[in-house]
């Protein structure tokens, strides 16, 4: 049986951006912790926050949802979210959750970087 | 087969359904219509019209002696029969399984003080099986169905016992759910369907539990740029179904079908 990840998530200021690295697995246990995370970034006023998915092993549909609430929170305050270091089977989860269509994905962070410095 | 495997792929691959571009109506239950589900997409929170809204049931199944698999098992096999009255729900064939459509057939209401008895319009629609795993699994609605969004439906341990819980992250799909929502009895129905619920289930193991439900609307805003959903509307397309139903008869009559 595979080892469980418990969820942990750093916050770091990257230029115009502010970037969430997210760890472990994205379930329900990971609420408290990213809601705290995403706490963290509204200091920052950024206008692109950054979702790093590169260490995350495992995400379900509790998780997408808590994605779709951070989505939400940010969009109310007009800021952009991208993602990036997603797996291929996360960006079809994306596709068939259609959060695709709301959150630009990159392959990696520098290209998401550089993205983000010419929004806003 | 690649020895290595990317993040996230492995096991969980197939708890997910598969992306397509459009629902099928697949093992339509008898007597069901499919107008409502072939060829619609399947649609998330933030595609729908009115505010988002998640809501937490929950409920303690204290002394209950099974795994939260065990629990959720009986939950899925049971799912439809743990309605309340007037909401019909179909399991696909094979159960609960990611990609399948479970078929729902539920009059809407028109009068808030009767959110507890089966609603007037008819709806016929369903959901997307969007996820299972052994302790939990979410549905994701159709275009036209009165909510745009999901519904998760999980088992876990907390403190010592059981817990059910039903979450929905959803938002009226268009403005004629909308009212319904606000002023009709939309969302008093909807909550008293999944308290019923999560009462049933605690019911079958012989729990008396108590239900609490906690509401947050997660993004007030309303969407206008999803107002024309209006012309999928699934309430609306049933009932004009069900109103041609004697003209289909008469002209397959007359075309000799």
């Amino acid at each position: 049986m595979a080892k469980t990840q418990p969820f942990s998530a750093q916050v770091r200021q990257t230029g115009k951006a502010v970037t969430i690295d997210l760890h472990g697995e994205v379930d329900s246990f990971a609420s408290d912790r990213l809601h705290e995370a995403y706490a963290e970034v509204e200091q920052f006023n950024p206008p692109v926050i950054l979702l790093d998915f590169s260490d995350v092993s495992y995400i379900n549909s509790t998780g997408i949802a808590l994605i779709v609430g951070l989505l939400a929170q940010a969009r109310k305050l007009q800021r952009k979210v991208y993602v990036y270091g997603l797996s291929d089977h996360f960006i079809t989860i994306f596709q068939i959750t259609r959060l695709a269509e709301f959150m630009s994905i990159y392959p990696n962070e520098d290209s998401a970087l550089a993205d983000a410095a010419a929004f806003g | 087969m690649s020895n290595m495997e990317q993040p996230g792929e492995n096991s969980h691959s197939g708890m997910w359904a598969q992306p397509v571009d459009t629902l099928s109506a697949g093992d339509m239950p008898e007597g069901l219509t499919a107008i409502n589900i072939q060829g619609r997409r399947a649609i998330g929170a933030l595609q729908g019209f009115g505010q988002l809204w998640k809501k937490t049931y929950k409920v303690r199944l204290s002394g209950v002696n099974r795994s939260s698999a065990e629990v959720m098992q009986i939950w899925k096999e049971n799912f439809a029969l743990f309605q309340p009255p007037g909401n019909r729900f179909y399991l696909p064939s094979g159960g609960v399984t990611p990609g399948k459509i479970m078929w729902i057939d539920s009059p809407l209401p028109v009068a808030p003080p009767f959110y507890d008895k089966p609603g007037l319009v008819p709806m016929t629609s369903g959901v997307m099986i969007l996820y299972a795993d052994d302790e939990s699994f979410s549905v994701m609605t159709p275009e036209g169905f009165p909510v745009s969004g999901w519904n998760n439906f999980s088992v876990y341990e907390e403190d010592g016992s059981r817990v059910a819980q039903v979450q929905s992250f959803e938002r009226a799909s268009d403005p004629i759910y909308e009212f319904g929502f606000r002023f009709m009895g939309g969302a008093a129905r909807q909550e008293f369907i999944w308290v019923h619920v999560l009462t049933q289930l605690s019911n079958h193991f012989g729990v008396n539990g108590q239900v609490t439900m906690t509401r947050e609307c997660l993004d007030p805003s309303i969407q206008w740029a999803y107002a024309g959903r209006v012309w999928q509307n699934a309430g609306m397309r049933t009932t004009l179904y069900k109103v041609a139903t004697p003209l289909r008869w008469f002209m397959n009559f007359f075309r000799g079908k």
